[in-house]
């Protein structure tokens, strides 16, 4: 199995993850060893179990995915060689019997049996993978919350490795209510469940804005992410602003039609590869049956989309033309109105 | 999500029509000028493509009504202008100063251990940069949770290329005819 795929995949990973969030509560728990172990930035269990041999890693996982889910912490890492196998052995001893005496009060356990443990048919399947993810996530939030450290990092590592749990997350949040499971273990008040829900749906907003502002998706954390995303909007609205500088400061010329311009602009941006000539030679073609539309229509409702992003293939146009020139009277500041002009002449 | 063609296509007749109302003035004007009336008119234009369902949209209208409430009632003639420039702004800002002052005397109250203090730095940068996003995205202030405010800024963004977009092929094709 590939580590970074287990790790990153849901699908196949259910069971492995929990087994990597037990070795993170461990390690968590008091791991000093482990931290000295792992380097400073990479405080995550994912990557203290990537620090370990991969074989050792991998036979982690095989052996988690096999061995009955009620007691995995102890058979699992029984079948390791850790560094500092006896202190860490003690600890998951101690934790796992913490863990199976206090059911009601150790959210990462519950996290495993409820998930594991057959549970009443949700109507939503989509809801499942979302809630064991999540309960996942939020049973490595509580450890961090409740043994403090470097736990931002968790955090962000476990959300940016859950991207189907995004999706039916989404999904989830158009029905007119969510059917939110509560863990065992878990407080079932409306208010934690609410405020789940709630960081759920800022969670997935956020990735959507990640992958909209361009360079976001490498960053981890929600701090600098909300940074960039600040910076973004204040590039776009200085842009806006020497955008309009310019266009003032384009001399305005009379007898302009902004619709023949901007036609023409972009069927040449979207036909791509535009000859010159062939634009100057449209653009008489534009003017025609722009300025029909204009004239024959109110301005409210948009007329038929007879411009231009289709291409240039217009209608003949003939001695009509130049008196729809002399009628134009939209005198609109941008400079490329002389070219209007030109190019009737040329052709004419 | 992108901008789409259509929504450029509106973008510009919504933007045209706004600058038409400056059609006899323009020739004669200065330059700051000019670009006051592109500007103004171009963020109208943004702000009538959501019609109003979207908090940012109904902000900036508002803002604009400010400027220039000739054009905007002109743009938005028969859009429900009139709710939308003579409305109240939802929500009071809160006082921030006592939140501060009565936040302060909590923390003082609080034992603190060296998690918390971590998770809670964390969580004061995380707050001042939410703020710092309420205060670019127009009427952000307004927006009581940060579920919105994300929604919120993400349509933001979407109209603010579809705007960039849009006024940079014209700029680029009047100052390619000044060229010729």
């Amino acid at each position: 199995m590939d580590l970074s795929g287990g790790f990153g995949a849901r699908s196949g990973g259910g069971v492995p993850f929990r087994e990597v969030t037990a070795l993170e509560s461990l390690h968590l728990g008091g791991g000093d060893e482990f931290r000295r172990m792992v380097p400073p930035e990479n405080a995550g269990g994912f990557t203290a179990l990537l620090e370990l041999p991969p074989t050792q890693a991998v036979e982690l996982l095989h052996s988690s995915s096999s061995s009955s889910p009620s007691q995995p912490t102890l058979h699992s890492l029984g079948t390791l060689a850790f560094p500092s196998n006896s202190v860490l052995m003690e600890r998951a001893a101690r934790f796992s019997v913490i863990a199976t005496e206090q059911h009601n009060q150790n959210g990462n356990v519950s996290g495993e049996t409820t998930t594991t443990s057959s549970v009443p048919s949700n109507e939503r399947i989509k809801t499942e993978p979302a809630e064991t993810e999540t309960c996942d996530q939020a049973a490595v939030e509580e450890q961090n919350n409740r043994c403090g450290g470097k736990r931002k990092d968790f955090d962000k590592k476990v959300k940016s490795s859950t991207k189907k749990k995004n999706k039916s997350s989404e999904e989830s949040e158009k029905l007119p209510y969510v059917h939110v499971r509560a863990r065992r273990g878990q407080a079932t008040d409306s208010h934690s469940l609410a405020e789940r829900a709630r960081r759920e749906k800022i969670n997935a907003r956020m990735k959507l804005l990640q992958e909209l502002v361009p360079g976001c998706d490498k960053i981890q954390g929600t701090a600098l992410v909300l940074d960039e995303i600040i910076n973004h909007v204040q590039s776009l609205q200085r842009q806006v602003e020497m955008l309009s500088m310019r266009l003032a400061s384009v001399n305005p010329r009379i007898d302009f039609n902004l619709d023949t311009i901007l036609a023409s602009e972009n069927g040449s941006l979207m036909d791509g590869n535009f000859n010159g000539t062939a634009m100057q030679l449209a653009w008489p073609h534009q003017v025609m049956e722009t300025e029909q539309s204009y004239h024959h229509r109110q301005l409210q409702q948009p007329p038929p989309q007879q411009w231009p992003f289709d291409g240039l293939n217009q209608p003949v146009w003939g001695r009509e033309e130049d008196q729809d020139l002399g009628n134009d009277h939209n005198s609109l500041m941008v400079g490329a109105a002389n070219l209007h002009p030109n190019q009737v002449k040329m052709e004419l | 999500m992108q901008p789409t063609s259509t929504m450029n296509e509106e973008f510009l007749k919504k933007w045209q029509m706004g600058l038409q109302m400056f059609r006899p003035s323009i020739d004669n004007a200065s330059v700051s000028e000019r670009k006051r009336a592109i500007k103004l008119s171009a963020d109208v234009a943004m702000a009538s493509l959501r019609k109003g369902t979207t908090c940012w949209s109904r902000a900036l209208i508002q803002k604009t009504a400010t400027e220039d409430n000739f054009l905007v009632r002109q743009m938005l003639s028969g859009i429900k202008e009139e709710t939308l420039i003579n409305k109240k702004l939802p929500k009071v800002m809160c006082h921030r100063k006592i939140v501060r002052r009565s936040k302060k005397i909590l923390m003082r109250r609080k034992s603190r251990s060296a998690m918390e203090e971590v998770a809670a730095k964390a969580k004061k940068l995380v707050k001042r940069k939410t703020q710092g996003l309420r205060n670019v995205v127009p009427g952000g202030e307004f927006m009581s949770n940060n579920v919105l405010l994300i929604q919120e800024t993400l349509d933001y963004i979407v109209s603010l290329q579809t705007q960039v977009n849009v006024m940079r092929s014209i700029v680029d094709a009047a100052e390619a005819g000044i060229e010729r």
